[in-house]
């Protein structure tokens, strides 16, 4: 069953690749990038599975369980297309195209000057014949990391005017794991680059990485009560654990100001740097002012990411496109701080 | 060595009673053992030759690509681009003898035939390097924009030949110098270069226009295209220092017989899934291909000009290798 489906997988993906990619590439004289495209239809492939799945098994799961029930669900669409846009793999390309000349450059220029950068199995040479391990170990690596993207894109004020699209939206479903600033996905790009460039994450891992990480981000986003009880919230970020993090109100506590649970995968690194919340409620989502407008909640594609860049150049200095707060919290008031 | 004297002379029958005798000898080892190397993977993959059953797998390292024999045929020796190492295997057994540590993203590798020189590519990071085969000492790193891909020598060892893929490119390399030498245009998206048994001719695989380019490397003069079909990839000699195999690495593949000699096509194999790397038997019965889109490995049977045996590998193979091998020449 496993061989088969296998088999029909690697047969699409040479399908798409012969009568599809290859003959531009190799009229284009791009021939040498006909096995980084080959990657790429399986990362497609990859995305159009897990998109199915997604929706096969957590959109009922919404219709079953919902926190809320909207009658207008058009403020989804526009999640729905970031998901296709990212999952499909036309965002990463984009990222990869501008990011991968910049960094192989970088890496280059280390090797004529005699450094080698150093990877994790240098250090644990055991790890080179035990993949499972690796993965896991780099899996851990890089939930960490993406932990200080993430409490750092809500730190700064300029990241987080890019990052705020992402918590615009008020009704957040298993879609809205997606929705980002162009600005910010290339940012994450960067960031993810230079771990990989740091301890040397194995091209292998790549893609499974990236769906286990997927995977689990639709679900933190999902639209459904459900959590993973006391102990399960502890190992895994459960939706309402995530949901805390997109909360309308966040919590109260200095600890609090930039936001709660920040963690992707795992709940530790939010214990461990205490700006973890275990609320047992689930809230309602979004942002109350900040800096775009309240209309980013329902603003189109192209609009929101016009949006962002407003909020981006208002972050640096006064802007007449800059968006007035309606409203003002405490921690607002806080001269040092962009707030929820 | 002997043995690839044996069989570059024409004593193919010498040769091949010389590797049975040599296999015969070794108690413990499988009755013959081929390794395939999966890029994506990470591993390789044990497969005996005679049943063509996978007898094991095992993990190498991040990003192998290609795989090729120490001068002696003791070692296999796979390069680890991603885990910036060499790994060594034992061609008998398939199992792994040694690692070299902080040999820079090598991609291609390749002794020069006096044995003095190693030499290994990388493509990514647009270099060649040149170490001492004794230590694997450093001895010389050039840049070679760009994505520096495949490699072939002279018989007197005093060039190393380097396709550049995306610069439509060859670039000679002398060793006792270290410096580059010279650098001329060929066809689109060039990649398997080799050079011809009578040490006159260059063969380059280019993908972009589907041609093998002839070039007498002497005059930086291009004599010849031939065609063999889309995306010509690698080449590999039949053993009989004359025809040399040359994979069409597209998916509804092809294996083209080329003719040094005539530098015309005188024979082609269908052959599915991407052929990349090849390898022929000693007794010329078969031609065993990497396909590299299929997970697969291909098994040609050269008397039917058939596909005999698709066997399952890793993900991504780039490389096979076994002992009782035709001449390399």
């Amino acid at each position: 069953m496993i061989n088969g489906l296998s088999e029909a997988f690697v047969t699409i993906q040479g399908w798409l690749l012969d009568r599809l990619i290859q003959p531009p590439l190799l009229a284009m004289g791009l021939g040498s990038y006909l096995e980084m495209a080959f990657d790429g239809i399986e990362f497609f492939l990859c995305g159009v599975l897990q998109i199915g799945a997604a929706y096969l098994l957590l959109r009922p799961l919404e219709a079953l369980r919902p926190i809320e029930v909207w009658p207008d669900r058009r403020a989804v669409r526009v999640d729905v297309l970031y998901s296709l846009l990212d999952r499909l793999g036309i965002i990463p390309l984009l990222v990869f195209a501008l990011l991968a000349p910049l960094f192989a450059s970088f890496d280059s220029w280390l090797r004529f000057n005699d450094i080698i950068p150093p990877q994790l199995e240098d250090l644990f040479p055991s790890l080179e014949t035990r993949p499972l391990l690796s993965f896991l170990i780099y899996l851990l690596i890089l939930d960490f990391t993406e932990y200080w993207r993430h409490r750092l894109s809500h730190r700064f004020r300029w990241w987080w005017a890019l990052h705020a699209i992402h918590h615009s939206q008020r009704q957040m479903t298993l879609w809205t794991d997606s929705r980002n600033h162009l600005l910010d996905d290339l940012i994450g790009g960067f960031w993810f680059a230079v771990v990989a460039l740091l301890v040397g994450v194995p091209p292998g891992h790549f893609i499974g990485l990236l769906i286990v990480v997927k995977t689990i981000e639709n679900l933190s986003h999902v639209n459904a009560r459900l959590s993973f009880g006391r102990l399960g919230e502890l190992l895994l970020v459960s939706p309402r654990y995530h949901r805390w993090h997109h909360a309308l109100d966040l919590p109260g506590g200095r600890q609090y100001r930039y936001g709660c649970n920040f963690a992707v995968l795992f709940p530790v690194w939010d214990q461990l740097f205490a700006t973890q919340y275990r609320g047992q409620a689930m809230p309602a989502c979004g942002i109350r002012h900040g800096p775009l407008p309240e209309s980013a909640a329902q603003s189109g594609f192209w609009r929101q990411q016009y949006e962002g860049l407003c909020a981006l150049a208002a972050a640096f200095r006064p802007d007449p496109c800059r968006p007035q707060p309606i409203g003002r919290t405490d921690d607002y008031r806080q001269s040092d701080t962009h707030a929820r | 060595m002997l043995l690839r004297r044996l069989a570059s002379s024409g004593h193919r029958l010498a040769a091949s009673l010389v590797i049975a005798l040599t296999l015969f000898a070794a108690v413990d080892a499988p009755a013959g053992l081929a390794i395939a190397l999966n890029s994506a993977d990470g591993t390789i993959s044990l497969i005996d030759t005679e049943t063509y059953a996978v007898t094991g797998k095992a993990n190498v390292c991040k990003e192998p690509h290609h795989l090729m024999p120490t001068p002696d045929d003791k070692s296999v020796i796979v390069a680890c681009a991603a885990a910036n190492q060499l790994v060594f295997f034992d061609p008998q057994t398939g199992q792994e003898q040694k690692r070299i540590r902080n040999i820079s993203d090598p991609y291609q590798l390749g002794y020069s035939p006096n044995g003095k020189w190693f030499v290994a590519t990388s493509l990514r990071l647009d270099r060649v390097d040149i170490y001492d085969p004794q230590d694997f000492r450093l001895i010389a790193r050039l840049p070679a924009p760009k994505t520096p891909s495949h490699m072939a020598f002279d018989d007197a060892s005093q060039f190393v030949f380097v396709t550049l893929q995306d610069s439509n490119e060859v670039m000679a390399i002398s060793l006792p110098t270290q410096k580059i030498a010279w650098v001329m245009p060929v066809a689109a998206t060039p990649a398997g270069i080799v050079m011809s048994p009578d040490n006159r001719h260059l063969l380059v695989a280019c993908m972009g226009d589907g041609v093998v380019e002839v070039i007498e490397w002497r005059y930086r003069k291009s004599v010849k295209k031939v065609a063999t079909a889309a995306a010509a990839h690698n080449l590999q000699p039949k053993g009989d220092g004359r025809h040399f195999y040359v994979s069409n690495r597209s998916v509804d593949g092809s294996i083209s017989l080329l003719d040094t000699q005539t530098l015309t096509v005188v024979g082609k194999y269908e052959v599915p899934g991407g052929p990349d790397d090849m390898m022929v038997r000693a007794d010329g019965k078969e031609l065993w291909a990497t396909a590299r889109f299929a997970r697969k490995v291909q098994v040609i049977d050269l008397a039917t000009g058939t596909l005999k045996r698709s066997i399952p590998v890793g993900s991504s193979p780039h490389g096979v290798f076994f002992l009782n091998h035709a001449g390399l020449r």
